[in-house]
């Protein structure tokens, strides 16, 4: 690695630095602008950093040394190769170190203490990394399974972490004070086990519902003393009691909402209301985590999937099955989900009702009667969503609706259940307390028998409390009616309460405790068996009996267990729903939660990895994972409703608990603001809490929160516009180069109406030396004119060329490449007269990629001229099938026609489709034209050619069915012209196609006459001469109405009859020039050089009369000039001198004897 | 091995922490995952920065690219000589972008720069041709494949150029919801 010998030192090594970066970055192909800049200016301001440094002015230097840092901070976000941002990174470093501690001598502490706690932070971050936990399993799963399945295992972690703190706060400040400092076992009433039950106290079932020494133990709220300060330091326990049981929702909160505001940060996607539904499928499908080949199948098959689901749903938006049908079998399945969720609601009730009944009939309880509650409710929340999820298949909705869908009725059910639980739990609290008294009012009812006005009050409160809780519920009608009367009817034995309780052992915090503890266990033990069950023995069952059974056992009926991520996902919120609904009544329940957590890890990533395959339908993780934490939030706080209900509204328990013997739970907060702190505190806390202050506050929260919803609103709408600003701005840009390209159109075509001769001269020599169509003329005139001194440099030029050529082409004959050999022959020749075009040529080896290269670069442009000239676009169409044939027939053939590789371009947007399209029109063409001139058409062309161009009657391979029958007809020829014409037949393709146009486009009957003439004798030096020159001469006539076909300008074919009889000479030239008309333009647009070509075009139109000679000559001229700065010149100038070649070779005679 | 060899100097690690998104041990762990990939070729003594490169086929036989249909790409486009010769730098550098803690935007830088197959900094239909075909193992049918590349440049091509630039991909890419979760990978 180079950057390891870093040379020089001091402020030459950085300069010298800088300087090699510049040249990596120019070596190494920068791809994006923006980011090119950005390293420009930085590896400038890097130059320029001594300079800087070495003017000592402290203030340049301070700011260097900024700059320096900011590189520092930000190198690893920049899309540098490492070995740069190694140097980069070490230079800077030295940069800052140097001059840091020049400038001041704080500063430099300043930087030293900055750098120590940037180190510091560092070995902290690096120790804290290692203790993320299953970070391995994780990773391991993800690479198996995806991004998916590994969310759930994240999410968990994440719940694990949240457990971990709410255990350490309740540990720390609840569970070991009462430990260490509280009054040990067995020394007061609340924390000795009743002598009734000693006996049994050590029993399994005893143990194992919770009860005996467990339930006398930290484990529950029972346990702990009301001694208000306990230990020798007087650790308030009971306020610490209350105020964890406070934060563990406080920190709760805060966390999820920090997480939810962090994950809604990094997921832009949720603002934008646009829709790349393809490219996300095509860009964003894989997963990139995923490692494991099973898992990239399923992937690969989801992506497949999901694609056509898309090509599907894009083709037919709308699918009309039987609406009504659709509408009723919702319906149903919305009235099975809400009564099973009614169901399920009232066999909870039930159950814990049972038990309540059982428990006061029975001494002695059978292990089922006592779990039942439980084991019911774990059963419910295990099978329930299996059963929504086959009534989900009634709805027929879009896989992710119907996500949904499932996921609010499972959230829904699982809420249900625990709010049911809890509140018959509370209910059978109350009357289990009130047993001896009132367990009969419980259900003879009416409250005005028994209780007084004020339990009737308290009912009325109550009760309405609850509807409201419940409608957000929102489960069945008919139960909250129900509940809400057995609730009242519960509140009202809460004023017996305070008489019934003095014989009473019984604890309804600890009973809370233990029943949200028991289901918690249940819970596990249920999970742990249907992971067991369902996926492993399922599992075990599709792998070894799938041998011996008649159906496929993997692929039909059992298959492998899925992993259903959002079902797992919200089971872990359920579970977390129980610790946050327990966690007050038993401080242990976060730890056992953490041990559950782990349990679960180890289990369910064992699972996965040996059982389960994929989801099949792929759920979003990014976007799930706010979605997830918001059912999460949900959870937590309906969750933390029946805790408040119970703190705020309940008594607690008279002999137990560290809150016996108050009116109400929160009264410990009033009674240590009274007796614990000075008295001006408490007269503050009453005037905080006085309606005074509170209303207003209150008040002020409602202003605060309408006013920031007001400025979310704005945002938004300002962000709407933003968006709609950008877009249109960059449609109007997309607009500005349609018309920068228009107008550069434009520029050309008011330059040839200006002096429509230099534009002739200009353009028809370029098509002359594109396509050799008018050698004839063009030969005739340069031997006749030759005298003329441009004219003969250019021509003597190129004849040179071509004669080196013909020696060549000679020489080499029969040998395929005689081509190649002289290309670069023409280039040395051309290169001493337009040495500032050959500036940017590329060799003559890499021409056909510089032509692909060109074909990339112009496109907009092509396509803007093609779309503004229906004309020009036709011509480009006949010329395709020459391309096509070119291609095919020799790989030199594209660097040959240099003009016409701008054709190539456009067919390069739609190769085949436009190539067909071409090749099918030029027969077309000629058929609107003269139905019968088809066949012969192309024969006579190329006959008219081959005296002159030998290498023309190359037949193109592509060509339709007349070419082939050209070539048929022409194998004799070809038989001849072998050995030359093999050679250059990729130049003669686009000349004799040019010529077909140029002919059948405008021919006076003068000229056509001339021509005949000239053909006959050229055709005299061939074989199949007489036939075709007559044949020449009847397709001749009728091309005047061709040309109005055919090149359909107007302008210039109407000048053509005011020529003059030697200008008609020039007029197929010019013809050729109109259907050409826009090459330079496109060039016009891509370079400047046609200016050049003008003013070249006006040297020569100097003397226009002297006609196409001059013009001729220029066309060489202008040609290479148009071509200079393209960078195809090679192959123009190849072309072009091959051009001249032919005439200089095998015209010259005839075409003397023609134009004399 | 076993015992305390220095593998780079803290001054490197310094370096490499402050160029990546990685942590000292993430480095140490990739250098050792870089040296079993050729354990005869890479040293385990990188204080004094050896030069060496190890191949596209073996880099890309690693499990986490492995079935990876954009491996070669993946590689190709993180080194330098643009052929998939990775030496310990670029290494290091392409599990730093493609690391969970990389931000958006530079994940978009390298994901053009994948999905570019013919390196001429626009995404043409070629690419997205190629980039499906990978992608479905070439289980659509030519018509799928055309429409859906019609669709996709038709979406997000902004400038009407028939092809995606890098604005255009990292407009589209940008507002992908999980493009920051799938374009990544743990090591």
């Amino acid at each position: 690695m180079s950057s390891a010998s870093e040379p020089v030192v001091g402020s030459s090594r950085s300069l010298l630095a800088a300087k090699r970066h510049r040249t990596v970055r120019k070596n190494s192909r920068r791809i994006y602008s923006a980011y090119r800049d950005h390293q420009q200016g930085s590896s400038d301001e890097e130059g320029g950093d001594d300079k800087e440094v070495d003017s000592n002015d402290p203030e340049e230097m301070f700011q260097n040394i900024q700059y320096q840092k900011e590189i520092i901070a930000n190198i690893r976000s920049r899309p540098w190769p490492m070995r740069r941002k190694l140097k980069v990174l070490k230079q800077a470093r030295e940069i800052v170190l140097k001059y840091e501690g020049q400038l001041t001598r704080t500063r430099g502490y300043q930087t030293a203490g900055a750098d120590l706690l940037k180190k510091l932070y560092r070995v902290l971050y690096n120790i804290v990394v290692t203790f993320i936990p299953w970070e391995v399993r994780i990773k391991k799963i993800e690479s198996h399974f995806g991004s998916g399945v590994a969310s759930y295992f994240i999410f968990l972690r994440w719940l694990f972490g949240i457990n971990i703190v709410l255990t350490i706060m309740t540990g720390s400040f609840v569970v070991l004070p009462e430990l260490l400092a509280g009054a040990p076992f067995g020394t007061t009433r609340s924390k000795t086990i009743p002598k009734e039950h000693l006996a049994s106290a050590q029993d399994l079932d005893t143990i194992w519902s919770l009860g005996g020494y467990l339930q006398y133990s930290v484990l529950f709220y029972g346990y702990y003393g009301s001694v208000r300060k306990i230990g020798s330091a007087g650790y308030r326990l009971p306020l610490a009691y209350f105020l964890v049981g406070m934060a563990v929702f406080a920190y709760s909160f805060i966390i999820l909402l920090r997480k939810m505001a962090k994950n809604s940060r990094l997921s832009l996607a949720s603002a934008s209301d646009e829709n790349f539904t393809f490219c996300w499928r095509v860009f964003c499908a894989w997963d990139y985590l995923i490692g494991n080949p099973e898992a990239a199948e399923c992937k690969g098959a989801a992506i497949v999937n999901n694609i056509r689901e898309a090509i599907v749903e894009e083709q037919e938006k709308k699918k009309d099955t039987s609406l009504a049908v659709l509408i009723s079998l919702r319906i149903l399945a919305n009235i099975l989900v809400l009564l099973s969720l009614a169901g399920s609601i009232y066999i909870i009730y039930f159950v814990v009702d049972r038990s309540q009944k059982l428990e006061q009939e029975k001494p002695e309880l059978t292990l089922w009667e006592k779990n039942e509650v439980s084991v019911v409710v774990s059963l419910i929340t295990m099978i329930a969503p299996s059963a929504f999820e086959l009534v989900a298949q009634l709805e027929m909705y879009h896989p992710r609706t119907s996500l949904r869908f499932q996921l609010a009725r499972v959230l829904v059910l699982y809420l249900g259940n625990l709010y049911s639980l809890i509140i018959a739990l509370l209910d059978k609290v109350n009357s289990m307390s009130s047993a001896p008294h009132v367990s009969s009012s419980n259900w003879t009812n009416t409250s005005s028998t028994i209780s007084s006005l004020s339990a009737q009050v308290s009912r009325i409160s109550v009760s309405e409390h609850h509807n409201s809780t419940m409608a957000t519920i929102s489960t069945a009608i008919n139960f909250i009616h129900n509940r809400s009367s057995l609730i009242t009817a519960s509140n009202q034995t809460i004023p017996f309460e305070k008489n019934a309780r003095s014989q009473q052992d019984q604890c309804w915090e600890t009973y809370v405790g233990q029943e949200m503890l028991k289901l918690s266990i249940i819970d596990m033990i249920f999970t742990v068996a249907s992971i067991l069950l369902i996926d492993f023995i399922r599992g075990l069952v599709v792998r070894y009996l799938s041998d011996c059974c008649c159906w496929d056992l993997e692929s039909k009926f059992p298959e492998y267990g899925e992993f259903k991520i959002a079902e797992n996902v919200l089971h872990l919120i359920y579970n977390q729903g129980m610790i946050w609904m327990g966690a007050f009544f038993s401080p242990c329940l976060p730890a056992f939660n953490v041990l559950k957590l782990i349990g679960l890890m180890y289990l369910r990533s064992w699972a996965v990895l040996t059982c389960n395959v994929p989801h099949q339908q792929v759920f979003r993780a990014s976007r799930s994972n706010n979605f997830y934490l918001a059912m999460l939030l949900f959870m937590l706080f309906l969750c933390m409703l029946p805790t408040i209900f119970a703190i705020v509204r309940y008594r607690p328990s008279e002999h137990c608990g560290p809150f016996s013997g108050q009116e109400k739970i929160y009264d410990i907060i009033s009674d240590t603001v009274a007796s614990d702190f000075p008295l001006w505190f408490s007269k503050v806390m009453s005037y905080v809490t006085s309606p005074v202050v509170v209303l207003p506050a209150v008040l002020l929260l409602f202003m605060l929160i309408y006013y920031l919803q007001a400025i979310a609103r704005s945002l938004k709408f300002t962000n709407n516009q933003l968006r709609i600003q950008l877009q249109t701005e960059r449609t109007e840009d997309k607009k500005k180069v349609f018309q920068m390209a228009a107008a550069r159109l434009q520029v050309p075509e008011a330059s040839a109406d200006k002096n429509p001769d230099q534009q002739e001269s200009d353009i028809p020599n370029q098509e002359a030396s594109i396509h050799t169509s008018s050698p004839q003329q063009n030969g005739s005139i340069t031997n006749v004119q030759s005298p003329i001194n441009r004219s003969n440099s250019i021509r003597t030029i190129s004849q040179s060329a071509s004669g080196a050529d013909l020696n060549e082409g000679c020489v080499s004959g029969s040998v395929r490449s005689p081509a190649v050999i002289i290309l670069p022959k023409h280039q040395v020749e051309h290169l001493p007269n337009r040495p500032q075009h050959f500036i940017g040529g590329r060799s003559g080896s890499c021409r056909s990629k510089s032509c692909h290269h060109m074909a990339y670069n112009p496109p907009s442009d092509l396509s803007n001229a093609i779309h503004t000239d229906p004309l020009y676009r036709k011509t480009i169409r006949s010329l395709h099938p020459v391309e096509a044939a070119g291609i095919i027939a020799a790989q030199n053939y594209g660097g040959h026609c240099g003009p016409t590789t701008r054709y190539v371009i456009v067919n390069e947007h739609r190769p085949r489709k436009k190539l067909l399209c071409s090749t099918t029109r030029i027969p077309r063409h000629y058929l609107m034209e003269e139905p019968r001139e088809i066949l012969e058409l192309y024969p006579r062309n190329i006959k008219h050619y081959t005296p002159r161009t030998i290498h023309q009657q190359h037949p193109p391979r592509s060509h339709t069915s007349q070419q082939l029958r050209k070539e048929e007809e022409e194998t004799g020829k070809d038989r001849k012209r072998t050995s030359l014409g093999k050679s250059l037949r990729p130049c003669s393709l686009p000349d004799h196609h040019q010529q077909a146009h140029f002919y059948i486009g405008e021919r006076l009957d003068s000229f056509r006459e001339s021509q005949r003439a000239r053909y006959e004798m050229q055709e005299d030096d061939e074989e199949e001469a007489g036939k075709e020159g007559i044949d020449w001469g009847d397709f001749n006539l009728p091309s005047p109405s061709q040309t109005s076909v055919k090149e359909k300008e107007s302008s210039h074919t109407q000048r053509q009859p005011v020529h003059s009889p030697r200008r008609q000479y020039q007029s197929p030239t010019r013809t050729r020039h109109m259907g050409s008309q826009l090459k330079p333009k496109l060039r016009g647009q891509l370079e400047t050089h046609l200016t050049e070509s003008d003013s070249a075009s006006i040297a020569s139109s100097s003397d226009q009369q002297n006609s196409s000679t001059d013009q001729y000559i220029h066309v060489i001229h202008s040609k290479e000039r148009h071509l200079g700065s393209d960078v195809r010149q090679e192959k123009m100038s190849k072309k072009k001198s091959k051009t001249n070649f032919d005439l200089n070779y095998t015209e010259s005679n005839d075409l003397i004897c023609s134009n004399v | 091995m076993g015992n305390k060899q220095t593998i780079f100097t803290d001054e490197q690690l310094d370096a490499y922490q402050d160029c990546t998104f990685f942590t000292r041990k993430e480095i140490l762990r990739l250098h050792s995952r870089y040296h079993e990939l050729a354990p005869h070729l890479v040293p385990m003594d990188y204080t004094n920065e050896p030069d060496c490169k190890l191949p596209l086929a073996l880099i890309v036989d690693m499990p986490e690219l492995k079935e990876n249909p954009f491996r070669n790409r993946i590689v190709e486009s993180f080194s330098e000589d643009g052929m998939g010769n990775l030496s310990f730098n670029e290494f290091v550098d392409m599990f730093s972008v493609l690391s969970e803690m990389a931000p958006r935007e530079l994940k978009a830088i390298y994901a053009f720069k994948i999905y570019d197959y013919n390196v001429d900094n626009y995404l043409c239909k070629e690419d997205l041709e190629k980039t499906l075909n990978k992608l479905t193992k070439e289980e659509l049918t030519p018509e799928e494949v055309e429409l859906v590349c019609e669709k996709a440049i038709e979406e997000a091509d902004l400038d009407g150029d028939n092809k995606l630039s890098y604005a255009d991909f990292e407009n589209m890419i940008t507002r992908a919801p999980d493009f920051l979760s799938t374009f990544h990978i743990r090591i």
